[in-house]
């Protein structure tokens, strides 16, 4: 697939494909400095980034932050009415959950902290009686940033998605030593 | 001014009414070809060559259309292309999702390009099963147009030498990717075959149209003509002959008849104006897709026609089938865990299929009549859909994401539903569309038969994958998907020789009115385990033939 350049200007987005490096045309206005939430107050949208940034974290390679995968998260929500009192009534209680156990906000807690939250929202085995609303608020947010990371440039490359690339004709296997894929070597990249 | 008088009125310019129209403007006659939507600029329309962050949602499509969207192609690449002003209604109980491409060329702009031919296991399926319905054709009748049609279009297959799947006349085949090699080797062992699809989708450059360069994403039109639609092939070559007058938002209202009974024209609603305008033609043919051409029909009542066109059978509107379409086994391969990404759909295509096996030998070894077919899905996709359901967050699920890349596959059913007297459409006795024209209205729900495919298939293709070294995965409550999104129903005016049963002959010219053609899956007395596509461009081009040599001999008799 060829990159459309020309596509690429929905107004206030800061990283989905600006920071990315397109091409723009003469006379197209310079991209915003900085990404102005649709739907969310300052304060909430700094919370959604941060959750962001832990769902999908800049480690070994981008993430979410990279990928401008909150401002993908609050243009959908700001799009979706059905979705919006969920989402401010997740964001109440994951500050509640966090005033009650550690006194401070979600945003002000230690790393280890805020992981212990989110572990039993994320990890079936670690689920805590009484906190369906909180782990329904988490997957709203796990899935919005899962589909503006790996819909956005930075997330193909992080997947080496074939799309980014053209192939002249049809791709075949290329193991043709080991039909039965029985002896790959094993990947490089994982631990 | 005088108005002109067309020699051929066709309603419809899809797989059915593209060929008609090539056909005959190029035999020199005047055809006016009558198109319920606009024409589509493959420049603005098809979008396969964005990228998702190039689209304002990123292809998920606007949350707050997401109740209005028809199926799963109705999405944000194709976005503009799909009928939502014509109402049509269910009855109570009755689920359909019918994703309706008005524009010229209809659904050839987004369709899946599998085409294989039936064989003489579907014609003579009754004979065979005693079940169903024999076609009043047989593999030979039907064969050359098979050949003829699959080298104008160019169908990418292998040779495979299996009757229940006649091969045809084949560019050559995909390549086999990893999984294919590996879902094969489970196919060996339990007797599934598991072979080259037969693709409309080029593999060559051919017949003056570009190989395919595999970018991707072609169910969302292709920008470049390098799998079959009629806008790309055949209709540009009806309007260089200067024969064809192409009116687009152009809805068909009714046939129009004549004091003997013979068609006279087809009355259209102007979208642009909402004004009737009246199409004066010589011979009719209607090839709006099954279930609207039957609409059509019904709506063109008239005192010699009480019960609605070509009607006196009373079989219009009856007999629809469908194929049932779902994924009864999902799961992965775990060869393919954390290996580099292979480009497994950037043809977006179905590289493989597993062409029916069942009742092969024997037509009553299983609890069902006749058979279904399989396609696998899976590898690499340009989305990682998997993802929701890998658990966590955080570095360690990044890396699972990217370790289960390769691996996911899933395996989609095509089974035919057998005729049912309560799987019909009629006309809704109080919907109308905007210009008064009555709704259709549909009835149906999944037989028996198919019902017992759906288990049979949740069961084999289970062991298959399991062959294969493979993990089943499917959801314990999985589900068929509703009835219609196959986009592949038939028998609204079917074929047959008697007319007291049937609404054409084996010609597809109704029995009633010997100059009203029928050329689209409505034809067809079943579905088979087949995609329509192919067979409807094969019909068609025999019926415009049928058609063009009555014209020639100056007479439209009953045959």
């Amino acid at each position: 697939m060829g990159a459309a350049a020309v596509a690429s200007h929905f107004p206030g987005f800061v990283n989905w494909s600006f920071a990315e490096g397109h091409a723009h045309p003469a006379g197209t206005p310079p991209p915003p400095r900085k990404y102005q939430p649709l739907f969310f107050t300052v304060s909430e949208y700094a919370v959604i980034t941060k959750l962001s940034e832990l769902i999908i974290p800049t480690d070994e390679t981008p993430g979410a932050r990279e990928a401008g995968a909150c401002e993908f998260v609050d243009f959908m929500v700001a799009h979706d009415v059905e979705a919006q009192k969920p989402m401010r009534a997740g964001l109440v209680w994951l500050d509640e959950r966090s005033r009650r156990e550690f006194k401070r906000p979600f945003l002000e807690l230690k790393p280890g902290e805020q992981s212990s939250i989110l572990d039993s929202l994320a990890f079936r085995a670690k689920h805590r009686a009484g906190e369906d609303a909180g782990r329904e608020f988490f997957e709203r947010v796990r899935g919005l940033t899962v589909m503006g990371f790996y819909s956005s440039e930075v997330g193909y490359r992080e997947l080496d998605n074939p799309a980014l690339r053209s192939w002249g004709l049809s791709p075949a296997c290329p193991h043709t030593n080991d039909r039965a894929h029985a002896h790959l070597p094993p990947p490089k990249w994982a631990p | 001014m005088k108005s002109q008088i067309f020699d051929v009125a066709i309603i419809g310019t899809g797989a059915g009414g593209g060929i008609a129209i090539k056909t005959l403007t190029e035999a020199g006659l005047k055809v006016c070809a009558i198109n319920a939507g606009r024409r589509l600029d493959p420049a603005k329309d098809f979008r396969n060559h964005r990228m998702p962050w190039d689209m304002q949602f990123r292809a998920f499509g606007d949350p707050a259309d997401r109740k209005n969207v028809v199926g799963f192609m109705d999405a944000e690449y194709t976005a503009g292309v799909w009928e939502r002003e014509i109402p049509f209604t269910t009855a109570p109980g009755t689920e359909w999702t019918w994703p309706r491409c008005f524009a010229v060329g209809g659904k050839t702009n987004f369709w899946g390009r599998s085409s294989a031919r039936f064989g003489d296991i579907d014609f003579k399926a009754k004979s065979i099963s005693g079940v169903g319905e024999d076609w009043p054709v047989e593999y030979k009748d039907i064969a050359p147009y098979y050949s003829r049609v699959e080298k104008m279009i160019g169908v990418s297959s292998s040779v495979q030498n299996r009757p229940s799947n006649p091969d045809g006349e084949y560019l050559p085949p995909f390549n086999f990717r990893c999984l294919d090699h590996i879902i094969k080797a489970g196919a060996d062992k339990v007797g599934i075959p598991y072979l080259s699809d037969r693709v409309a989708q080029l593999t060559r450059n051919h017949e003056g149209h570009p190989a395919c360069h595999f970018c991707g994403a072609c169910t969302f039109g292709c920008d470049s003509g390098s799998f079959f639609s009629t806008p790309w092939r055949f209709l540009p070559k009806a309007e260089a002959t200067g024969n064809l007058d192409l009116r687009t938002n152009a809805v068909a209202k009714n046939i129009l008849v004549d004091k003997e009974g013979m068609a006279s024209g087809v009355a259209y609603i102007d979208r642009t104006t909402g004004q009737e305008v009246e199409v004066r033609a010589k011979a009719v043919i209607v090839a709006a897709s099954c279930l609207a051409s039957a609409h059509i029909f019904l709506n063109s009542k008239s005192s010699k026609y009480p019960n609605g066109i070509a009607n006196s059978s009373g079989q219009v509107g009856r007999n629809l089938c469908d194929h049932m379409y779902g994924e009864p086994v999902t799961g992965h391969l775990p060869q393919l865990i954390g290996q580099p990404p292979f480009p497994d759909n950037v043809g977006d295509c179905q590289v493989a299929w597993m062409p029916r096996w069942q009742n092969l030998d024997d037509p009553r070894a299983e609890k069902f009549v006749h058979g279904y077919s399989m396609y696998p899905w899976g590898g690499v996709t340009e989305f990682p859909w998997y993802a929701t359901n890998v658990e966590g967050y955080g570095s360690s699920y990044k890396r699972a994401v990217k370790r289960r890349y390769p691996t996911p596959i899933s395996f989609t059913i095509q089974a035919p539903t057998l005729p049912q007297p309560g799987n019909f459409l009629d006309l809704d006795p109080k919907v109308t569309d905007k210009w008064g024209i009555p709704a259709a209205r549909l009835h149906f729900q999944w037989d028996d038969n198919t019902l017992k495919m759906w288990e049979h298939a949740k069961v084999h293709v289970k062991e298959m994958l399991l062959a294969a070294g493979g993990v089943p995965e499917t959801a314990a409550d999985v589900k068929p998907l509703s009835p219609g999104w196959s986009l592949h129903e038939t028998g609204t005016l079917r074929m047959g020789n008697d007319p007291k049963h049937y609404v054409t002959n084996r010609w597809g010219q109704t029995h009633d009115v010997p100059n009203l053609y029928v050329a689209d899956a409505s034809l067809f007395p079943d579905p088979t385990d087949k995609t329509t596509t192919l067979s409807i461009i094969a019909f068609s081009l025999r019926t415009s033939e049928y058609l063009l040599d009555n014209f020639n001999k100056r007479v439209h008799k009953r045959a």
